[in-house]
């Protein structure tokens, strides 16, 4: 591969492990952790911030990585939809819930959602309907009409120890 | 064909799989980050391509120069309709009296809508592709865009030569005497509705990866499609690979609500630069271009007329339709489709023994029209619905009682509409009954009278519905699309482990479809869920399902030939386990993976072991010569209609117009449910669709027909806070029609809620004096409602 | 929607920035959150050749509360730091109101302060709420620091008064005066929309209940954030009832400009169906309020 000299090197630890890469500074840091390291979860669904598919928490809070850029990753702490369940194969109790709650079917937001869940639990707990619609708000889902993300928000809040 | 009566059951639950409420299997790989769609897919020496689209609506090309972007460091090629194979875009399907268009793989001579593809720039990643399309230089000349239906600019050019009016349909019928019951009519109601295009706007845009391998003359392809293999015969018609060596593989697909059923330009497109290349190719399409460039729906005028006498009894209607098809018309799923339907379906739950219609269809110097989830269901039944309330008002009778008092009966069934459709069962007054229960009708009343007073304006609507589902050849010739047969088959094989692989060629855009074959597949074969899989489709393994998912069918089509197989798979079991537990096979029952002989005690085999045994034992082949366990259904349903109520309470704010849907229940009746959270899921998801459509989306243009909608900033999509949590009630109808009596459920809440919403709006500033005329009813639409009650005084 | 190419630097200064910023001039555009650029440069409506990156700069984050006398926050403050901040809910009401209709919550993680001042979108809330207010701008170059009423820094659409080596460092917002109260209102499609119309609306009574100060600021309805200058001398020196409020607000004239998302007429009659509610709200917050300034 050739250098090209505008590349820039980015140090980031996503999921855990710290990786150093060198990007095209215009590189999405979408495109970076679906690309770069193949972290294929992460999904585009609009590019422009509005969607949210492609929300991952950066240093802790949820963040559209496809408005954000890969050299800005560096030395920040990322954790995608592949990161949220700290055993692989067994579920987070935020993923259980969307599966016994059907809070998803084509399953492409899934991983936006499960992000800014994360984050909206991590803070507040026995959320009204309400608040929990408000929360989820800048996440669209063109499949479910919501009803099962909200109900697994209110079984999340519940099941998981926190 | 056996009368059954219409008389509904209500769900109690059933012993099998079959109508239990079971996870879905298809959501451990998508929760964890491990769902495979196509932008997923990636090859050795893989190259990206960007497509350079046309920003005016209406052009003749003059020139096109690649040579900048060529030269482009990272750019292998810049690819003009001049530089591949001529390829359009046109389906064999046949409509007395539609016009044909093809539509040109790339634009040649001329573009006919911003967006449309005028040249394909393939390199090293998306990011350099779109920097060499920049350096496309297209010289136009300009003409005067056709941007409404039967509308002429000054200037007006053509958008087909051949077409100097851009019709491409123009005719009408008439079932019984609708002159005469017109004529001597008692009352007569009119209605004109207009509905905005729109667009199905699945959350994952489409995509395509192909890769020619010259040496071996394939063509494999990796696409987000709900038609792998209609997609394979277009592939194979464009580039000229033989049928059987293109490949349509697909994996996980995010939503396609019928925008992705037919094959599109830019996956010809792709798969031809891969032919001349000879390297994989991958297209992931942007935002941007979807709403511009992939299929919209909608765009229609309706004027209807009922006729009734004065107890409100529906004595005929009149339809006058006007379509929208876009710059093409390439396909009878697209340019007809919505006016078409809408026609067809026009007299709903309704006994009217007189009817007619008339329905015009013209191009417009915008993206091609196709199926969206509840197409041309949805114009008819806002229309109408709206229509019978505003009948309901004038003559000053109930409106739950006006629609009592027209609809089909339980002793109907089946019923034929005047229109050819044959209604096999359905519980049509239940639903609107039980609408009324849940809508709590008469303590709403109430609420609505004191809200009034102190200021507030809530609203009722209500809509009862009926749609053909499943969509096999009886119910696409009922519809009156007579070329278009149903052709599916499904294979279910087990291995020598005694698991089950289920291949199919109509996969899931999210409907669940892995779970409810899987739940069919293992009662029928009395083995546990979790034996079965369902396998990502591939045109080369899974059986011919020429239509491929859509228009609510693949739980009817696919659960039948999956069920039908599984069927022959179990006898073939049985025989060989007869065979070795040397008794009579039928009196042999099988549950949870195991086979028992109950004539005596507790002699039993599993079905793995009876399958490994057949495997092995040669001398098995005295009782069944022919020991495979892979059996191949065909199957073709009977016509099936499901039917719903929908209904929807919303709270209207007269100063700014802003609309609060405070409630929507619904009850639905999809026959033999397989899995009541996939039916509900469908249901839902389906009603909040329609609420945007009737609240938010709408595609917009400018006075030059150039589209102004182009990022999700512009095109609204409903969010969590603009939908409310949906009650939802189960009716069951079983189809005598229909393998298990099963029936689609995937369109149903689209049609219901758009219709429910608005009449919710006219029912809240019904003291206006004001009507709904248009979906959707933006916050000023509905603001200018109140301002013409005003005006009126 | 990828981006044009550019190059990236991150200084970890304000002067540091500054420097750069000079020496790239027109070429050049700062990034803060990102969440108004980042759209911007994915569609390719923005192509700079060099983004120079904010998000390192830890002096320009934060916010102080001068003891009483209002308030500065720094240009990358996050927007939902400044939302739940304690001292921006007792030193700016208005601005802790407003906060929550920007956006979402995952924008807003992001999205700064100093980000949506500097884009001067005559659609966004802040805007209008420091126009209202009548915060102050601190603008730092190479030759120094300089500040400039909020009114006289949104100069059109997406046109802020700033020289492209001119860095927004923060905003100085100043205490609120005795009996004075508050309030936004915005009507917007869908809830985190940017709104069709916003109002917000600032109140200060004299002892006797009669209006002494009025700031009526709107976005939506102009280039910039507009002022109903009309409609706020109107209203001094009269007691703030619905009546003369709503005379108030008639008097005032508006010719907002039309889009996709409303007719200049409806935007019109917006304005003042909002400013009504803005200011009856803002009116309402006076109650059992004496001298302490409250939301
Ligand atoms: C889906 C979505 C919805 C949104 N909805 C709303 C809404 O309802 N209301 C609303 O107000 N906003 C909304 N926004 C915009 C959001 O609030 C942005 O955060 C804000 O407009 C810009 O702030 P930023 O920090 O992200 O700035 P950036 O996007 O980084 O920068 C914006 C511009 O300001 C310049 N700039 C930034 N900081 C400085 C500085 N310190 N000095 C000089 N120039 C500077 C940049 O060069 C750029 O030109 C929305 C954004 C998205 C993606
Ligand atoms: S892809 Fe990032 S918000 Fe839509
Ligand atoms: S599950 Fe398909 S978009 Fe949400």
């Amino acid at each position: 591969m050739t250098v090209q000299p505008d590349e820039v090197v980015v140090t980031v630890t996503v999921n855990g492990e710290t990786v150093r890469h060198l990007v095209d500074p215009r590189t999405t840091a979408a495109d970076f952790l679906r690309d770069g390291l193949e972290l294929t979860g992460t999904h585009l669904g609009c590019e422009h911030g509005v969607c949210g598919a492609c929300t991952v928490l950066l240093d802790g809070r949820s963040v559209r990585s496809c408005i954000l850029y890969a050299p800005q990753l560096d030395g920040c702490e990322v954790t995608t939809v592949e990161g949220l369940s700290p055993v692989p194969g067994e579920l987070h109790p935020i993923q259980e819930a969307f599966r016994e709650c059907h809070g998803l079917q084509c399953g492409f937001c899934t991983p936006g959602f499960l992000l800014t869940v994360h984050e909206f639990l991590s803070e507040t707990k026995g959320a009204d309907e309400d608040e929990i619609r408000e929360a989820i708000s800048g996440n669209l889902c063109r499949c479910t009409g919501y009803q099962g993300i909200v109900a697994a928000v209110q079984r999340a809040d519940e099941t998981w120890q926190r | 064909m056996a009368a059954v009566t219409g008389t509904s059951v209500r769900p109690t639950a059933p012993p099998g799989l079959i109508g239990t409420r079971v996870n879905r299997v298809e959501d451990a790989r998508l929760l964890a980050g491990r769902g495979r769609y196509v932008a997923d897919v990636t090859l050795p020496r893989i190259k990206h391509a960007a497509f350079v689209r046309a920003w005016p609506s209406h052009a003749r090309i003059l020139s096109i120069d690649t040579t900048r972007a060529r030269t482009l460091p990272g750019v292998v090629a810049a690819l003009t309709a001049a530089d591949l194979p001529p390829a359009t875009l046109v389906d064999g399907n046949w409509i007395p009296g539609l016009a044909k268009t093809p539509q040109p793989v790339l634009a040649r001579d001329k573009v006919r809508f911003v967006g449309e593809a005028v040249a394909i720039v393939v390199a090293t990643s998306r990011y350099v592709a779109e920097d060499a399309a920049e350096l496309v230089e297209v010289d136009y000349e300009q003409l005067p865009a056709v941007d409404h239906a039967g509308r002429r600019p000054s200037g007006h050019v053509p958008i087909l030569d051949e077409l100097p009016d851009d019709l491409i349909y123009d005719r009408g019928e008439s079932f019984g005497n609708p002159d005469l019951m017109f004529r001597d009519a008692p009352h007569v109601f009119v209605k004109d509705l207009a509905l905005a295009r729109s667009m199905a706007a699945p959350l994952e845009c489409r995509g395509t990866v192909a890769s020619y391998d010259p040496a071996a003359g394939s063509l494999d392809v990796w696409c987000s499609t709900q038609s792998p293999h209609l997609l394979r015969r277009r592939l194979s018609a464009a580039s000229g690979v033989a049928e059987h060596r293109v490949r349509v593989m697909m994996h996980d697909v995010g939503g396609g609500f019928g925008q992705k059923i037919a094959a599109h330009p830019e996956e010809l497109a792709i798969a031809l630069a891969s032919c001349a290349l000879g390297i994989p190719v991958k297209w992931i399409e942007d935002r941007r271009e979807n709403l511009m460039a992939a299929p919209h729906a909608r765009g229609q005028r309706v004027h209807l007329k009922l006729a009734t006498d004065d107890d409100g009894r529906f004595l005929a209607l009149r339809a006058r339709i006007v379509g929208d098809a876009g710059a093409y018309s390439f396909n009878a799923a697209s340019a007809l489709i919505e006016p078409y339907i809408t026609a067809r379906v026009m007299t709903g739950v309704y006994r009217i023994d007189h009817y007619g219609y008339h329905v015009a269809a013209g191009l417009t110097n915008k993206s091609p029209v196709a199926p969206y989830r509840g197409v041309g269901f949805i114009a008819a039944q806002t229309a109408r619905e709206l229509l019978i309330d505003e009948a309901a008002r004038s003559l000053g009778i109930d409106r739950f009682e006006l629609r009592r008092r027209n609809m089909i009966r339980p002793d109907d069934f089946p019923y034929r509409s005047c229109t050819g459709l044959v209604f096999d069962s359905g519980s049509y007054l239940e639903a609107l009954t039980t609408v009324e229960r849940m809508s709590a009708y008469d303590d709403f009343r109430c609420e609505q009278e004191q809200a009034r007073a102190s200021g507030r304006f809530i609203g009722l609507g209500i809509s009862p519905y009926v749609e053909p589902t499943g969509w096999g050849t009886e119910a696409m010739n009922q519809i009156g699309w007579h070329s278009f047969p149903s052709n599916d088959s499904a294979r279910v094989s087990m291995d020598i482990s005694g698991k089950v692989t289920i291949s199919i060629g109509t996969p899931s855009q999210g409907q669940g479809i892995e779970t409810t074959l899987a739940q069919i597949s293992a009662e029928v074969l009395g083995i546990p869920l979790d034996d079965v899989v369902v396998s990502f489709t591939d045109s080369s393994s899974a059986p011919t399902s020429l239509a491929g998912t859509r228009a609510s069918r693949a739980a009817v089509v696919s659960g039948g030939a999956v069920g039908l197989a599984s069927q022959d798979l179990r006898e073939r079991i049985l025989k060989v386990a007869g065979a070795l537990m040397e008794t009579d096979a039928s009196i042999l029952t099988v549950a949870d993976g195991v086979i028992t002989d109950p004539s005596e005690d507790a002699a039993s085999m599993t079905v793995a072991e009876v399958v490994q045994k057949a495997f092995q034992l040669t001398e098995i082949r005295s009782a069944e010569p022919e020991p495979n366990f892979t059996a191949t259904r065909f199957y073709d349903p009977g016509a099936t209609y499901g039917n719903a109520c929908v209904g929807a309470v919303v709270e209207v704010d007269p100063q700014t117009g802003g609309v609060r849907v405070l409630r929507i229940v619904g009850a639905e009746d999809c026959g033999t449910v397989i899995n009541q959270v996939v039916v509900e899921g469908q249901f839902i998801g389906g009603m909040a669709q329609g609420l945007g459509g009737a609240l938010l989306e709408r595609l917009a243009y400018d006075e030059n027909g150039e589209i102004l909608t182009t990022t999700f900033m512009d095109y609204l999509l409903p969010t969590s806070t603009e939908v409310p949590h949906f009650e939802v009630e189960h009716l069951e109808s079983p189809s005598p029609y229909t393998w298990r009596g099963i029936k689609g459920v995937g369109e149903s809440g689209t049609i219901g809620a758009p219709a429910a919403i608005a009449a919710a709006i006219a029912d809240a500033l019904a003291h206006t004096g004001s009507t709904v005329d248009r979906l959707p009813m933006l916050p000023e639409d509905v603001r200018a409602m109140v301002e013409q009650g005003e005006d009126r005084g | 929607m990828k981006p044009a190419p550019f190059g990236y630097l991150a200084p970890r200064s304000v002067d540091e920035t500054l420097e750069l910023m000079a020496s790239h001039g027109d070429d050049a555009k700062v990034i803060a959150g990102g969440q108004s650029l980042g759209p911007l440069l994915n569609l390719r409506l923005a192509t700079p050749a060099m983004v120079i990156d904010l998000n390192r700069i830890l002096e320009l984050a934060g916010i102080s509360a001068h003891d009483g006398d209002g308030l500065t926050i720094g240009a990358m403050t996050r927007q939902h730091d400044a939302e739940t901040s304690p001292a921006v809910a007792a030193a700016c009401p208005l601005l802790a109101e407003a906060l929550p209709y920007v956006a979402h919550r995952t924008i807003r993680n992001r999205g700064t302060i100093g980000g949506s001042l500097a884009h001067s979108d005559p659609a966004a809330e802040l805007p209008a709420v420091v126009t209202a207010v009548r915060a102050e701008m601190v603008i730092r170059s190479r030759s120094g620091e300089r500040t400039i009423p909020a009114e006289e820094f949104f100069l059109g659409y997406f046109t802020a008064a700033l020289e492209p080596d001119e860095l927004l460092v923060a905003v100085r917002v100043p205490a609120v005066p005795a009996r004075t109260t508050s309030a936004w209102q915005e009507f917007a499609t869908r809830s985190g929309d940017y709104a069709i119309v916003g109002v917000a609306a600032v109140i200060g009574l004299d002892g006797a209940g009669v209006v002494d100060r009025a700031s009526i600021v709107c976005s939506g309805i102009a280039d910039v954030p507009r002022q109903l200058s009309t409609a706020q001398s109107a209203l001094v020196g009269q007691e703030p009832t619905s009546a003369v409020i709503a005379a108030a607000v008639a008097a005032q004239h508006t010719d907002p400009p039309a889009d996709l998302v409303g007719s200049s007429s409806y935007r019109r009659h917006l304005v003042g169906v909002l400013a009504q509610r803005a200011l009856e709200a803002a009116t309402e917050r006076q109650e059992g309020n004496d001298d302490r300034p409250t939301g």
